[in-house]
Order: C-alpha cells, then sequence, then structure tokens
C-alpha cells in the first residue's frame, strides 16, 4: 500500500503585483492587479509505506507548499491527493491523527512549561492511552537521549536539544507517517547525525515512511534512498540517489595549479576531443576542468606534457554539486 | 466530553505554569488587584458627581457597571484573541494548529488562556454587592443560576463580536485596528441605553449587541419590569453571536487553507 499518492497535483496562488511610487500606491486601491504564481505544477509521485523520501528544491520551488498539502494546512486547487488512505483536507481532525510533522523553524512545544508537561498535552489532545504513551514514548526518549531534558522548560534549551524534543513531540501517537520540514536546519554536526540515526532507527523498527525536506545534501545521503527534486513547481528528476549520482556525477574534477598564468583558451585547446570543461578557480593561475569518467590520466598528461605544474588534485563531484547543476540546467537530462 | 477534559487539563497546565513563578504571580496579582482598587475609585468619583440620570439613580448605574465586569472578565480569560492576526497569521501559527487533531478555534482559546482575568469579576461582584444594598435589592434563590445564565450570555456576545473581528485576518493581509475601536464602542453597553439617541439604541441592541452585556440583563436584578423581555433575551443573542461567529471563523478557515496567506 503507498502511504503518499499524489496525482496532477497543482496550486496556484494570487499574487497582488503592487505598483511602485505613491501614485501607484493610490491606484492599488482601487483596481488591483494579480498574478497568478503556481506554486506546485501538476506533480505526481507516490510514497511506498516505509520508504524515506528526500524532497529537495531551491526556496520557492514548491516544497513548503506540497507539504502544506500533503498535510492538510493548504487545500489544493486542482489535482488529487491521498495520504494514508484519506483526502488530507477533509475529516482533517481525523487525518492528522495520523501523521506527524515537524516545521524545523517553528516550535510544537510551549515555551514556558517542562517538556514532559507539554508532551503530555499533547498526548491528551492526540487521544493516547497511558500505556502505549509509556511503551512507544519510552523508546523514542531513549532513542533521541532527551530523558535528562524532560523536566526542562523548553525556553532553556539549547536549539540541538530542542529540536531533538519537537521530534519526539511529533512522535507521541506512533504516526505512520512523518512529514519533517527542514528538521536540521541550524544544528551542529553531532545533532546532525544523533538526529539521522533516530529517523533510521524509527524506519526501521515501525516501519515509520518519512518525507522530508532539506537544503543539507548530506541528510539526504544518509537517509534517503529515493529523491524528489523539484524546480519552479515541477518535479524535475523523481529516483534514487544513485542513479542521479549516476548520471550526474560522472567523471572527476581535477584542479591544477599552474606555476605562470594560461588562458581559458589554450586549456581548452590543449584538451580538444575530451569534452572538458574548464573553470577558472578560486586562486590565482588554478584552473579546475571537469573531466568525463576514465579521461582524466588523458587529460593529466596532455596538461602536464606542455605547462609547469605545481599542484595537481582530483575530486569527486559532491552530491552539493551535482544538485546545484541540476538546478542551473532546469531538468535532468535523459 | 473529549473537549472538555481537554480543557480541564489545558487548565490545570496553565495554574502549574503560573504557580512555578511565584514573585511573578504575586506582582501581577497585585497590580491587577491594584488597577481594579483605582478603577473602582475612579468610578465611585465619577458617579458621585451625578445623582440621577434619565430616571437612573447612581447606585443603578453603578450596579449596571459591576455587572459589566463580570461577563467581560469571562470573556478576558478566555478570548485572547486581540492579537491574532500577529501571532497566528504573521507568525504562521496557524499551520501548526492545522496539524493538530482538534478544532482550530478552541485550540486557540485553550493556548490563550488567560485564567488571572477573571480576577476582574471581582471588584464587579463588590460593586453589585455595594449598589445592590443601597437600593435594597432583594434576590431569590433562583437568582443565582438566572446571573450564571445572563453572565454566560454576555461573555458570548463579546466573543462573538471579537472572533468575528478576528476572522478579518483570514480575508484581508494587512493589520486591521478595527479592534481597539471595538473595546471603545463595546464600553457603551455599560450605560443605561436610554440616555443614548434611538440609533445608536438600535444599534447596540441589534448590530453590536453590547447593550445585552450591561445594561439589559442588570435591569432584571433592578427589577426594571420594562426591560425584563431584554434581559431574557441575552442568552438567545448570546447564542445566536457566538454560532454565526463560529460560521465565519470556519470559512476564514476554508479561505486560509486556499490562499495560505
Amino acid at each position: 500500500m503507498n502511504a503518499i499518492e499524489v496525482e496532477h497535483l497543482r496550486k496556484e496562488f494570487k499574487v497582488h503585483k503592487s505598483r511602485s511610487g505613491l501614485v501607484g500606491a493610490f491606484r492599488d486601491l482601487w483596481t488591483r492587479r494579480y498574478t497568478l504564481v503556481r506554486a506546485v505544477d501538476d506533480i505526481s509521485f507516490a510514497v511506498k509505506q516505509g520508504e524515506i523520501v528526500g524532497y529537495i528544491g531551491e526556496n520557492g520551488a514548491g516544497k513548503s507548499t506540497t507539504i502544506k498539502m500533503l498535510t492538510g494546512i493548504l487545500t489544493p486547487t486542482s489535482g488529487r491527493i491521498v495520504v494514508n488512505g484519506m483526502n488530507p483536507h477533509k475529516e482533517r481532525e481525523k487525518f492528522v491523527r495520523t501523521i506527524g510533522v515537524v516545521f524545523g523553524q517553528r516550535s510544537q512545544l510551549w515555551w514556558d512549561i517542562a517538556v514532559q508537561e507539554s508532551f503530555r498535552l499533547l498526548k491528551k489532545v492526540y487521544r493516547v492511552s497511558d500505556e502505549q504513551y509509556r511503551r512507544h514514548m519510552g523508546e523514542v526518549i531513549d532513542m533521541l537521549e532527551i530523558g535528562p531534558l524532560l523536566d526542562k522548560p523548553v525556553r532553556k534549551l539549547s536549539l540541538g536539544q530542542r529540536m531533538r524534543c519537537e521530534l519526539a513531540a511529533a512522535l507521541i501517537h506512533n504516526p505512520p507517517l512523518l512529514f519533517l520540514d527542514e528538521p536540521t536546519i541550524g544544528l551542529d554536526v553531532l545533532v546532525k547525525l544523533n538526529i539521522r540515526q533516530f529517523l533510521k532507527q524509527l524506519n526501521e523498527r515501525y516501519g515509520t515512511t518519512i518525507l522530508l525536506t532539506t537544503h543539507d545534501m548530506s541528510d539526504i545521503e544518509a537517509l534517503c534512498e529515493r529523491v524528489i527534486m523539484l524546480d519552479e513547481g515541477k518535479i524535475i528528476y523523481d529516483g534514487s540517489l544513485e542513479r542521479l549520482k549516476e548520471r550526474w556525477g560522472q567523471g572527476k574534477r581535477v584542479a591544477f595549479t599552474f606555476a605562470e598564468a594560461v588562458t581559458s583558451a589554450f586549456l581548452q585547446q590543449l584538451t580538444e576531443g575530451l569534452e572538458v570543461v574548464w573553470k577558472k578557480g578560486e586562486q590565482p593561475n588554478v584552473w579546475v576542468s571537469h573531466v568525463p569518467s576514465g579521461g582524466v590520466p588523458e587529460v593529466v598528461s596532455r596538461v602536464a606534457a606542455r605547462c609547469a605544474l605545481q599542484d595537481i588534485r582530483i575530486h569527486e563531484v559532491p552530491t552539493e554539486e551535482i544538485v546545484r547543476n541540476i538546478y542551473e540546467e532546469g531538468a535532468v537530462r535523459g | 466530553m473529549f473537549y472538555v477534559s481537554v480543557f480541564f487539563q489545558y487548565m490545570a497546565q496553565y495554574m502549574k505554569t503560573k504557580l512555578q513563578y511565584r514573585t511573578d504571580l504575586l506582582i501581577e496579582w497585585l497590580s491587577d488587584l491594584m488597577a481594579q482598587a483605582v478603577n473602582l475609585v475612579f468610578l465611585l468619583v465619577v458617579f458621585g458627581h451625578t445623582t440621577l440620570l434619565h430616571g437612573w439613580s447612581r447606585d443603578e448605574i453603578l450596579f449596571i457597571y459591576g455587572f459589566f465586569l463580570v461577563p467581560y472578565a469571562v470573556f478576558g480569560a478566555f478570548f485572547n484573541l486581540w492579537d491574532f492576526n500577529e501571532r497566528y497569521i504573521v507568525q504562521g501559527e496557524m499551520d501548526r494548529v492545522l496539524t493538530r487533531p482538534l478544532n482550530s478555534l478552541f485550540q486557540i482559546v485553550l493556548e490563550r488562556m488567560e485564567l488571572e482575568s477573571l480576577l476582574g469579576a471581582v471588584p464587579g461582584l463588590i460593586i453589585m454587592l455595594y449598589a445592590g444594598s443601597r437600593l435594597s435589592l432583594s434576590f431569590h434563590w433562583y437568582d443565582v443560576f438566572v446571573f450564571i445564565l445572563l453572565v454566560i450570555g454576555g461573555a458570548l456576545i463579546y466573543a462573538g463580536i471579537f472572533i468575528s473581528l478576528a476572522t478579518i485576518s483570514f480575508f484581508a493581509d494587512a493589520r486591521t485596528s478595527i479592534m481597539p475601536m471595538m473595546y471603545n464602542i463595546s464600553s457603551y453597553g455599560r450605560y443605561p441605553i436610554d440616555i443614548y439617541h434611538r440609533v445608536i439604541r438600535y444599534i447596540l441592541t441589534w448590530v453590536l449587541p453590547f447593550a445585552f452585556v450591561g445594561v439589559y440583563p442588570a435591569a432584571y436584578f433592578l427589577d426594571k419590569k420594562e426591560w425584563y423581555s431584554y434581559a431574557f433575551f441575552t442568552p438567545v443573542v448570546g447564542m445566536v453571536c457566538f454560532t454565526v461567529s463560529v460560521m465565519l471563523w470556519n470559512a476564514g478557515v476554508r479561505r486560509y487553507r486556499g490562499t495560505g496567506s
């Protein structure tokens, strides 16, 4: 069974366009001009139960809008959504009992009261029995190592501590589906690792389906087998992270530090026929070449034969860059 | 039933939180009581100069004011919606509210509860006792229940009007200054209605029924038979006001979920 099914989903916003200047402001009083913005434009996908899916895209690509529609906060302009076998914007109260939501930049917890008091209120709101709470939350609290934090008020917690408590709060009713909107934003590496590990455990132990948005590619690499990439409201890639890397990350990056100044035309001519792209590096006399797989020895030997070199470094193309390249081109080729 | 138990749990939590900050609580109580005392003295001074206003004696006017304070305190304790736009729309807290399995308005009432406002009813009761004894009013045993009913009716009227106003935030993106204006208008309900012009009287009865929070119900206890029908109409007006506001609220939420603004 699919946890999430989305077909031809679309969300349009009417955005008021204000004219410039005082005169413009007066004219706005009478006639308003609106532009229709398609935040989400005809997307379809399905997420199987137990999957961890990374939902990525630049700011404004439509990620948050999609999450808001999937969690029932927004109603779609058109299209079909079935989440946990329900339509999120009908029967809202019944539906939200089957999902957990964490917005990284917004708190679920009450600011002044101890963490466990927040949990107790949420337990009541979600109608979780004492027995169920003790069994399930005991484990969650252990896994997240937040036991010692429970009697502290939220305002006294650090961001990392708070975030872990937020996660626990979203899981009080043991939902089969968890939405995370930038869960690791602003966190240090250790907390990030802890959270990732926890999410993995959660997924293995309870089969919790997780959909997360993030700007941190290392989150995706650590957690997701599948990524859905969004650009300007459209899905531009949906598939495994491996395949994405294979297709885009093929080849290596070779950085040459030359002993004296060279021109790009010269380098271009030097590596003719090898499909090498040259870019100027950040330091003086450094040039970076993007070389298709297997072409590295040939490029190095050609360059070394003609120029005096101080250094050569060879890198894999990092995921961050793959993703950036895809955004820049706007669509995945092939 | 479920909502009632959630309500009490929130209330217990609220009190627990308040009790944690002992000094804070003490200072708050003291300052609240002081403000109320100043209010009281001010009223006595002002009304000391008037003896008769359009057939209403000084003590009757005081009584109305005292009565008004009670539903107003109840309203203040549970319907803190004056910063709804800022808090829930601009800062986006509404999204969180919508991901929880409770009625959205009910959640906001719970979250914004301010039980100490109930203290404001104390001076109200004192004034009523004071004015009542000077007027040598007689009370029956069932008047307690009538009183409670009329107070609830009055509080619902206030709630209804201010919920409707908060609903504007769902439709207009700009902040409105209607709220403070409405607080001003609402104060007209505390004075004998027949001192006003016909139009104002009509408005305060049928459009913005603030008169049902002060004069009309108080008239019942003052044995003003000519106002009885209005007095007993208070709970009905309260229910109607509140129901309409909840319908408006739901329409607002629907709209919010359409635009997300």
